[in-house]
């Protein structure tokens, strides 16, 4: 019993994230030596940028109490409109520029509605999250652009022994983290999420940050289909299918209150890399897609869950 | 009179917190039996426990010889207790008939809902509470009385014996407020006992047959009505002698140039041509019923919602429409009439509250100062002498004067100089209550104008130089805060004289 | 008259109604062949699956939970289903893999009940999570194959016509009525709208959250189960992909339908209305004629079409207190 106490007293759910990262890594060494190798892990992140940029905003999002499920369609909007500047014999910086500025509508949509007009932000992304992929495919036709020419594809290489994108997510990081941690407007993301209109009546330019997040979130999902495209070699109205349940599983799993109000950056930090790592072990080990899908679905429910049945009654509250 | 509830030595603690201590009373049958006592002195704790939500630690309840069946709410509800809560409890979705059965549906032989037996039984209930509303009607189309009296409604098909109403009154006019006693002294004709909180004294004083204090989860006494007066109750419930309340306050008036002025201000439905002025280190109360308008006023001035006509002016300067942060900049603070939900952020720390609408001056480069921060909220709580273990303990294990002086902390500090107050003292206890005059007082003497919103009467003429009088929508007229008299607020509040005779009597 | 006719205007039934006979009005004046009982039937027989799901969902909104893992168990049950009863597979007895089926879909349904009750996980967690691994373990299931080959007892309930109408609709529209009943004639429905309208006062007035909630989230695994015995019955394949995306089509019928998304509130008739509409958009794009180019603009159609429902309805909704003061 006092075990239990004690142990409510000091556990916080990042705790336990990195203890089971840790015995997760134990164990894949125990299996595969080869996988904690820092080359093979260096080739196994290739892929993870994208889920891991896009992560930061949703983190600030979800804070708030809002939610935003179009980033993947907003990646594939992206994508489409740079594929088309491509096919129009655009210059590639012009081709990157329509890229962001689609994506930044979307945001912009999203965030008007939802900072505007105060309309729900789960039912405003939902309906975005089919329009948006809709609108990808009917301006594509459903074919992707491919190749690219070498200069974009340098997006992919590295720079200074790590990936490009690597460098865009640690310089984000550390710039989300600052903004939360340490910024008027942070510390109303976590105002917001307990209560808007205790925020908005202390002068906090709630619509604003709220508006401001959306658009971020959708600028950041512009450049993640820069990314992939560069990585894929291809710019495909199929970019970032699904990437909204991965994004919010991770952000969830790191310790963000579905409900607003209680999250950290390095919580999310310590979800990509969870969620990251698990994947890659199984795929190394099993070479077998379903299987993650499975273990990062429990993993969400399980952390949750594991979390609400040790955490102190009456923490977590709608 | 038979007795019908015997409160027997009950004991209650919640962790290392003793709320109730030995508290041991009777209440008769057809008795209104009033429950006084400051926040915190134990009345919700024994109201949780009468309507089944809490188990006592020690002691017994009976109600007619039978024992509680403690922590079981159905089954206290079928001893014949039904409780009014203070917040809504009403199902604002539903219609007056789900509000009334919920819980416990009449049914037909072969088990569906009988819908026609309870439509026709929730009228009867209604017609005896002299209600004639839509019983089809969702109850968030009605009014705050209204849903009040579908929740009565609710209890006397519950065939209740005791009624337990906590704060009733507490935002309904005076005449709903009328009709609300009217229907409180037909059900004690029909032999049910009511248990009635309430902070306000001139009502415990029109209703009940005896009042029961508590303080500090302790039973200070049970003394029929007629052995006590105001200064006696309040006495028992702080323990010792309470002058304040009866002295009007003598403000020395030095005050100012004009610093706030509303000329012609409207926003229909709400408040039409509505003109005054606040001067500097003026206190203007400002009185009415409620929904007369005042606090819509007050949310126009401070930029939260939009008007149609008229003009503000702070020192002279005309402000823009519905802006928050321009009525800040320009000087003004407001402490919200609904402290929980419009006020504080209860699971924030006091400092992280009280810094909350001044984060840009405790800026280090572009980052926050948690130093400065720190500083500003120690200021604070030394200077309102706030009762908090630090500056980084969670607000909502703050009392609720606490919680309230942590709010006007937060507008200090954007150091104001018009400082509105909508209902400054609801729901906080008589020592508090004496502390937030004295700081108002404090801030007028410093110079800043003080516009205070309150249905409490005797609050109003104790702290107002000037009280304003509001009434559907409209400025009705001023008095001297010196002279002015409860009925005289009264006579302007009322909407229609010739109705207000038995309202006055 | 004015009085009378306010509220009908407010009701968001009408709304719909109008909207589809717009619908049905500029479709058939392109493509009178739309008219004909048969694409009707075909529309109607389409709308079974989503309409039986949207029944269970909307039971689970208006107890201000949510239930986004809908399209992931009717993909793991279609592959329960092919393993079980494909002559290629198992083969077993039809009848008997249904009431397995069936029993499997509220099991499921009850344990995301459990989870969100008395593991106080947020259901929009629980479900998204199941989302995710529910599908996987559809995959895992059929390991990438598609799973043909069904006893044609079975097929009949999604090909047969009983009375000139598809059976599946019959179905559909037995769970419809039992759904209208369970929430006007039962206390177990008018309990879950007081649950979702003012969850603290219902739960001291003793209504049991859990069991209610429970109920929800296994009614809604229950329908789910028809639904995709339905659907394996019509294609007569089973490939891991049934039912992907469905989830967010369910919700939108849903709130499209005036279900409000925080509880209490929502009509059954407006949620069977917003289904048929969102079906029929699907359907008659292609009696519109619009080409082969259309369809590829299918989905953003469908998406702005779900926008512009959901601006209109919010603007709607807050229009009324403003009309009810004045």
């Amino acid at each position: 019993m006092n075990l239990i106490k004690t142990f409510q007293k000091y556990m916080r759910q990042e705790w336990l994230l990195l203890i089971l990262l840790g015995v997760l890594l134990l164990v894949a060494m125990g299996f595969e030596p080869n996988f904690l190798k820092a080359k093979s892990q260096l080739k196994l992140s290739e892929n993870i940028w994208e889920l891991a940029i896009l992560c930061l905003p949703m983190t600030l999002i979800i804070i708030t109490g809002g939610i935003d499920l179009s980033i993947g369609s907003t990646m594939a909007l992206a994508t489409v409109a740079f594929g088309m500047g491509f096919e129009a014999n655009w210059p590639l910086w012009a081709c990157a520029l329509a890229a962001l500025l689609a994506s930044l509508a979307a945001g912009a949509v999203n965030g008007a509605l939802i900072a505007g007009i105060k309309v729900h932000p789960l039912i405003v992304t939902l309906a975005t999250l089919a329009a948006y992929r809709g609108i990808a495919e009917g301006l594509s036709k459903g074919f992707s652009v491919s190749p690219l020419p070498e200069s974009f594809q340098a997006l992919s290489g590295s720079f200074l022994g790590a990936p490009i994108a690597a460098w865009i997510f640690i310089v984000l990081a550390i710039v989300f983290y600052l903004f939360l941690a340490h910024t008027p407007w942070g510390r109303f993301c976590h105002a917001i999420g307990h209560n808007e209109q205790v925020c908005r009546f202390s002068g906090a330019p709630t619509s604003k940050i709220i508006f401001s997040l959306y658009v971020v979130s959708a600028g950041l999902a512009g450049i993640a289909a820069l990314l992939y495209s560069a990585r894929r070699n291809t710019a495909n109205p199929e970019a970032g299918y699904n990437m909204e349940l991965d994004v919010i599983t991770a952000v969830v799993i790191g310790g963000t209150s579905i409900y607003g109000g209680r999250g950290t950056i390095y919580g999310t930090l310590i979800g990509i890399v969870l969620i990251h790592e698990m994947r890659e072990f199984f795929n190394w080990r099993w070479s077998s897609d379903e299987l993650n899908l499975i273990v990062v679905g429990s993993l969400l429910i399980g952390s949750v869950l594991f979390y609400q049945l040790m955490a102190p009654k009456g923490k977590e509250t709608k | 009179m038979s007795t019908l509830v015997e409160i027997n030595n009950i004991d209650k603690r919640f962790g290392g917190v003793h709320a109730l201590k030995a508290v041991t009373f009777t209440i008769d049958t057809g008795e209104i039996h009033s429950l006084c006592g400051e926040n915190g002195a134990g009345k919700s704790t024994l109201i949780k426990i009468l309507c089944g939500a809490y188990i006592p630690n020690e002691g017994s309840i009976t109600i007619d010889g039978r024992e509680l069946p403690y922590g079981n709410v159905p089954g206290v509800g079928q001893l014949g207790v039904a409780v009014i809560h203070q917040e809504s409890t009403a199902f604002l979705d539903l219609n007056a008939i789900d509000n009334v059965f919920i819980g416990r549906e009449l049914r037909t032989s072969w088990g569906a809902l009988n819908r026609k037996a309870m439509a026709r039984e929730t009228r009867e209930l209604l017609a005896r509470l002299q209600e004639s509303l839509d019983i089809y009607k969702p109850l968030s189309q009605m009014t705050v009385a209204q849903r009040q009296m579908v929740t009565m409604a609710r209890a006397l098909a519950q065939k209740c014996k005791l009624l337990i109403m906590d704060e009733p009154t507490a935002s309904l006019s005076k005449r709903e407020t009328d009709v609300l006693f009217d229907n409180i002294a037909r059900l004690k004709a029909g032999g049910v006992s009511i248990l009635y909180v309430s902070h306000r004294m001139e009502e415990i004083f029109q209703l009940s047959d005896r009042v029961t204090v508590f303080r500090d989860g302790e039973h200070v006494g049970t003394e029929p009505i007629g052995n006590v007066d105001t200064q006696k109750v309040i006495q028992m419930m702080v323990g010792r002698e309470v002058a304040e309340f009866t002295k009007r306050h003598e403000h020395k008036a030095h005050q100012g140039a004009t610093a706030l002025a509303l000329d012609n201000l409207t926003s229909r439905p709400a408040f039409e041509n509505i003109s005054f002025e606040v001067k500097a280190g003026e206190i203007v109360g400002m009185a009415g019923l409620v929904g007369s308008g005042r606090s819509e006023i007050a949310r126009a001035v401070f930029g939260i919602d939009n008007y149609q006509s008229g003009v503000i002016r702070v020192l002279g300067k005309a402000q823009r429409k519905g802006n928050v942060r321009d009525a800040m900049a320009a000087g003004i603070a407001m402490v919200p009439e609904d402290r929980q939900h419009e006020g504080l952020l209860l699971p924030l720390t006091v400092s992280a509250n009280i810094s909350m609408a001044v984060l840009q001056n405790l800026l280090c480069g572009p980052f926050l100062s948690k130093k400065k921060e720190g500083a500003l909220a120690q200021e604070y709580i030394e200077e309102l002498s706030i009762r908090t273990g630090s500056a980084h303990a969670v607000t909502s294990t703050l009392s609720g004067g606490n919680q309230q002086k942590v709010v006007i902390g937060k507008w200090l500090a954007t150091q104001p100089r018009i400082l509105i107050l909508d209902e400054p003292t609801r729901g906080v206890d008589v020592g508090a209550k004496a502390e937030m005059y004295r700081i108002i007082r404090e801030l007028a003497e410093k110079g800043v104008a003080i516009w205070v919103i309150s249905s409490d009467m005797p609050e109003i003429l104790h702290i107002s130089d000037r009280i304003l009088v509001m009434c559907e929508g409209r400025l009705k007229g001023e008095l001297e805060g010196k002279s002015a008299t409860q009925e005289d607020v009264m006579r302007l509040a009322l909407p229609d004289l010739s109705e207000e005779g038995a309202i006055l009597a | 008259m004015r009085k009378f006719i306010l509220p009908l205007i407010q009701r968001r039934e009408i709304g719909l109604i109008i909207l589809i006979v717009l619908l049905t009005g500029v479709t058939a004046y392109i493509n009178p062949s739309f008219l004909a009982v048969s694409n009707l039937m075909q529309i109607l027989n389409n709308c079974a699956p989503v309409a039986l799901i949207s029944c269970g969902v909307m039971l689970v909104i208006v107890t201000a939970e949510i239930d986004i893992s809908v399209g992931s168990l009717t993909g793991l049950l279609s592959a329960f289903i092919a393993l079980l009863m494909s002559r290629e597979q198992l083969g077993w007895n039809p009848f008997l893999v249904m009431l397995i089926i069936l029993f499997l879909g509220a099991l499921m349904g009850t344990v995301t009940g459990l989870l969100v009750t008395i593991g106080k996980v947020p259901s929009i967690i629980v479900t998204l999570g199941l989302l995710t691994a529910l599908r996987g373990a559809a995959i895992k299931v059929l390991g990438g194959k598609t799973i043909k080959d069904y006893p044609e007892s079975f097929r009949y309930l999604g090909t047969e016509s009983l009375l000139g109408v598809p059976i599946s609709v019959w179905i559909a529209i037995a769970a419809i009525a039992f759904t209208a009943w369970l929430i006007r004639w039962t206390r177990l429905g008018r309990r879950l709208y007081a649950l979702g309208s003012n969850p603290q006062s219902a739960i001291l007035l003793g209504l049991n959250e859990r069991a209610l909630k429970c109920f929800t989230f296994a009614f809604t695994g229950f329908l789910t189960a028809v639904a995709t015995i339905l659907i394996v019955a019509k294609l007569g394949n089973v490939e891991a992909a049934i039912g992907k995306g469905d989830e967010l089509l369910i919700v939108t019928c849903v709130v499209v339908g005036g279900v409000s998304i925080s509880g209490g509130r929502g009509q059954l008739a407006g949620v069977m209305l917003a289904v048929f509409l969102m079906v029929m958009i699907r359907t008659n794009l292609t009696y519109l004629q619009l080409g082969p180019e259309a369809t590829k603009w299918e989905r953003a159609i469908q998406g702005l079409f779900i926008l512009a429902a959901v601006i209109l309805d919010h603007v709607a909704s807050h229009a009324k207190p403003a009309e009810s003061e004045a």
